[in-house]
């Protein structure tokens, strides 16, 4: 049993294409591998850090980004695949002003994080569950969005009154000290 | 305004949600190369031969590493790990576990590396294996070293009054063997490290818990002198034990000091899986009580399976058996605990360590005996308690103890005399309580270094690893009022063995009060130096100079100088506080594992969780409606982060409880995966999750370290409310719908109560 995605591995590594994306509003493009990721190109060629393999099998949700605003595993996509697409990050979320996002500062407010290695992807999700039409805006359904990004830190509570805060609901409990 | 009681926020708080606060996965050197290990397929076997050839003839693989090289090389002695050197960097003339890196490959890029490694042949002999340390610890079971022929890899007794007279003539005896599987810590953040002989020595930058345990294993294997290696980390994304003392440092930097390069190494999350995981135990639990609940005798046995390798083994099989009496008065009570090899992943230290699996042993048997008594499990806790003044099996006269207030906080947050909800058709709700007990990794040294620099700003070395429990935030909060500045003045990096003094560990909760302290005493030396540099400059005696609110001052002349400006005057560099934490006693320090007596922590960490489950009998599967978790505390450095410690406690501890669980066949792990493998997510979460944190209500209070105290009673909390349920009790975690619905099946509810 291996942990490894098989995608990257069924095209031979070593021939290259050149792909052009939009990152973070901003155009770039790169030579890359055939093979290589998404989550490879963002972190080892165009200086992305919130991004995060953990998994590599596109089942914790640390390394992901949106695509065309959608909630995507960079883990087991393709760079090829990113071309003429639009791929936010962590970093692309904040304004063009320099200030965090709603959803980052709400994130910040309540101190919901702790080792922090996959908070930048859940506030993505959160920004993508926030930004879906066919989504209800409150925090179960928020919550339901959140499922494919796994804490082991155990910070989900604290996350849950950030998202409370953004959908201007109470939290369920905040708990005492 | 002192900072301890206030939520200082990270300092790093919006890079932390950004995603741009450093890992040591982000770390990238210049011409650096990289490792794949190849791995051995069987869980025990010889290594006949290893053939390169295809390997080294992928583009842009520069060298396989053996470990016949390693072992033929006259300059490295390829063994470590502490207390017994016992795991070689790669496998030598055998492998003990699946997954056991037996070569490495290093190329130019991690991709060449990833596609060579399965082509590098070794032939091996298969020998016969085991997997569970039951069997393993039986006579002509497969020895795994042979230098242990029984497998033994720790043992310690305690014994304390005469447990064999007084389970005689106890008035009921209760007799339980309780289970706890092997489980994987899953930090989100891989181990990845870089190691770099290109400047002379070695450096090395490593996602550990203890960057200065890898140094001193690095010089060891090495010889180099102290210092002579240099080890640095950033942010850890999560550890959780799995990153205590040295995981794949010693490999990482044999294959850099082939390849005369730097070398990375990132494993994937199979192989974080076959790198570390939690010790699998078997309790076997005999408690004597009288017919009014009074518990006059203990038995335990306890058999911790250590993996293939000892990493702390020997030494945490100790801290299980000052830990298995549980947090109750007992008179006589025997108690062995044994480490012992076998064919599978090493064992290390899991949050809440050696603790949870004794605390479902002691904390369900309780309530089979409340139940069997016609007892309130709360009232036969408080009962037996252990309390201030009594004496604990290791000769130890308790103090600090808060049992009695964390039960009232556990009766209180769960509503313990009120009934559960009424259960929808089909389903029965229950409710459950446990505590546990444990010590803190005893002795240990910590040390920590303030340095005044002219600028007024203070510079805090301290080798602390900052894994999100909010380390450093506290410990700035904790220096900064025993300096009597504000935390804004505070300047500290990351650890780095160069440069910030020597600490055991970042692990066993034990950093805000082992290295608050040496930071108390630092900051109490730094006073006295400045108060010394003041009288000198200003003529006047020492002990006159008042050193108050950033100033130094002399009432009788009326001389009052900022630091900065004390320095200024004087033409001081630099002033340097130090101070050491380092208890000269513990475990290690007694005369005999057998017979352990005497002090073995510095205090004794408490807590304990609280749980209501709705359990459907159709499907067996259990479900957390709410979670209490508490823990003592001393005092609160910051209520928000002893939140998330006691919360993280009930979510983490979910996992081992409800699913978590590594399998074995044939001796292979066949879900190192986070597929087959889960761990919580947000829908685990119960909808209502609540804590405390007790403090002693004197500023004088000890800190007690707050990072695990909850979680050793998650899971018996939840099994005995899935008792108080439905009337079964299971004795093996976890607890699935296939093991509840069996045990369901074995003792029908429905079926008592209309038979």
């Amino acid at each position: 049993m291996t942990a490894e995605p098989e995608v990257a591995d069924a095209v031979p590594s070593g021939s290259t294409r050149t792909v052009t994306l939009r990152l973070n509003g901003e155009t770039r493009t790169v030579e890359i591998d055939q093979a290589a990721t998404l989550l490879q190109v963002l972190r080892d060629q165009l200086g992305i850090t919130s991004a995060r393999s953990a998994c590599g099998i596109g089942v914790c949700g640390a390394c992901t980004v949106l695509v065309d605003g959608k909630v995507t595993s960079s883990c087991i996509m393709l760079a090829a695949q990113a071309h003429d697409r639009e791929i936010t990050t962590g970093e692309g979320l904040r304004l063009p002003s320099g200030e965090l996002s709603a959803v980052q500062r709400a994130f910040v407010d309540r101190g919901a994080y702790q080792c922090s290695f996959c908070i930048p992807a859940m506030v993505l999700t959160v920004h993508a569950a926030l930004q879906d039409p066919e989504a209800g805006r409150d925090v179960e359904s928020v919550r339901e969005y959140l499922a494919g990004n796994l804490c082991r830190c155990g910070t989900y509570p604290t996350i849950l009154e950030a998202v409370a805060d953004l959908v201007g609901a109470e939290p369920a409990d905040g708990g005492a000290a | 305004m002192p900072e301890v009681g206030s939520d200082r926020r990270m300092h790093d708080a919006e890079e932390r949600v950004v995603g741009t606060v450093p890992f040591v996965l982000d770390v990238r050197v210049d011409g650096m190369a990289h490792a794949k290990a190849v791995r051995s397929p069987f869980p025990h076997a010889r290594i006949r031969s290893v053939r390169t050839d295809d390997a080294l003839a992928v583009p842009g693989v520069l060298l396989v590493l053996t470990g016949a090289d390693l072992d033929a090389d006259p300059e490295v002695n390829p063994y470590y790990g502490s207390p017994r050197p016992d795991q070689p960097a790669l496998a030598i003339g055998k492998a003990r576990y699946a997954g056991e890196p037996v070569a490495v490959v290093v190329a130019e890029t991690a991709a060449a590396a990833a596609a060579a490694a399965p082509l590098v042949e070794v032939d091996y002999e298969e020998l016969p294996h085991v997997v569970d340390a039951n069997e393993a610890a039986r006579p002509g079971a497969p020895v795994v070293h042979d230098a242990w022929p029984d497998n033994g890899c720790g043992s310690w007794r305690v014994r304390h009054g005469d447990p064999d007279a007084a389970l005689a003539s106890a008035d009921r005896v209760y007799t339980g063997v309780y289970h706890s599987p092997s489980a994987s810590h899953v930090p989100m953040e891989p181990m990845v490290c870089i190691a770099d002989w290109t400047g002379g020595g070695l450096e090395v930058w490593s996602a550990t818990q203890a960057p200065h345990a890898v140094r001193e294993a690095l010089e060891k294997m090495f010889a180099v002198p102290p210092g002579g290696v240099r080890v640095r980390t950033l942010n850890v994304g999560g550890g959780y034990g799995a990153k205590t003392q040295v995981k794949i440092e010693p490999l990482v930097a044999c294959a850099a000091r082939a390849a005369g390069r730097p070398v990375r190494m990132e494993l994937a999350r199979d192989e974080v899986f076959l790198t570390a995981a939690k010790h699998a135990a078997t309790v076997e639990l005999t408690t004597g009580v009288r017919d009014d609940g009074t518990i006059v005798a203990r038995r335990v046995k306890v058999n911790y399976n250590a993996g293939a390798y000892a990493l702390s083994s020997p030494i945490a099989s100790g801290q299980g058996l000052t830990r298995a009496n549980g947090p109750y008065t007992i008179p006589n009570v025997a108690i062995e605990s044994v480490a012992t090899y076998t064919n599978t992943v090493p064992s290390c230290p899991f949050r809440g360590a050696m603790t949870s699996q004794l605390a479902f042993a002691y904390e369900s048997q309780l309530d089979d005996i409340a139940a069997d008594l016609g007892m309130d499990p709360l009232e036969l806790r408080r009962k037996n308690l252990l309390r201030d003044g009594e004496v604990y099996p290791t000769g130890e006269v308790m103090h600090d103890l808060h049992y009695d207030e964390l039960l009232d906080d556990l009766e209180r947050a769960i509503d313990w005399g009120g009934p559960p909800e009424p259960a929808p058709p089909g389903k029965a709700r229950g409710k459950g309580i446990a505590i546990m007990l444990k010590n803190t990794l005893t002795p240990t040294r910590s040390e920590a270094r303030l340095r005044l620099v002219p600028d007024g700003r203070v510079h805090l070395d301290s080798s602390t690893v900052e894994l999100g429990q909010g380390s450093h935030p506290t410990l700035l909060q904790l220096t900064a009022d025993h300096l009597g500045i504000s935390a804004d003045r505070l300047v500290r990096g990351f650890p780095d063995t160069a440069h910030t003094p020597y600490d055991t560990t970042t692990s066993s909760s034990r950093s805000t009060h082992a290295m608050g302290t040496a930071l108390e005493r630092a900051a109490a030396d730094l006073k006295r130096r400045l108060r010394a540099l003041a009288a000198d400059h200003w003529g006047v005696p020492a002990e006159e100079v008042e050193v108050a609110d950033g100033h130094v001052a002399h009432p009788g002349t009326g001389e009052r100088l900022p630091w900065e400006g004390l320095l200024a005057a004087t033409g001081t560099g630099e002033v340097v506080g130090e101070g050491v934490f380092a208890p000269d006693f513990g475990l290690t320090l007694l005369e005999d594992p057998h017979d352990v007596r005497g002090r073995v922590t510095v205090h004794w960490h408490q807590g304990g969780a609280a749980a209501e489950v709705e359990v459907d009998l159709e499907t067996g599967r259990v479900e957390v409606l709410r979670m209490h978790a508490n823990c003592y505390a001393g005092r609160v450095v910051s209520p928000l982060r002893v939140r998330q410690q006691n919360q993280g406690c009930a979510v983490f501890g979910l996992g081992p409880t409800l699913f978590e669980e590594l399998h074995y066949q044939d001796g292979t792990l066949t879900n190192p995966n986070l597929s087959d493998y889960m761990i919580p997510s947000i829908l685990d979460v119960p909808a209502v999750i609540t804590s405390s944190a007790l403090e002693a209500g004197d500023e004088s209070a000890e800190l007690h370290g707050v990072g695990e105290m909850a979680l050793p009673a998650v899971a018996p909390a939840v099994a005995n409310a899935l008792f108080a349920a439905t009337g079964t009790r299971i004795d093996r975690l976890p607890l699935t719908p296939e093991r509840v619905l069996r045990a369901l099946g074995e003792h029908d509810p429905v079926k008592e109560e209309t038979g």
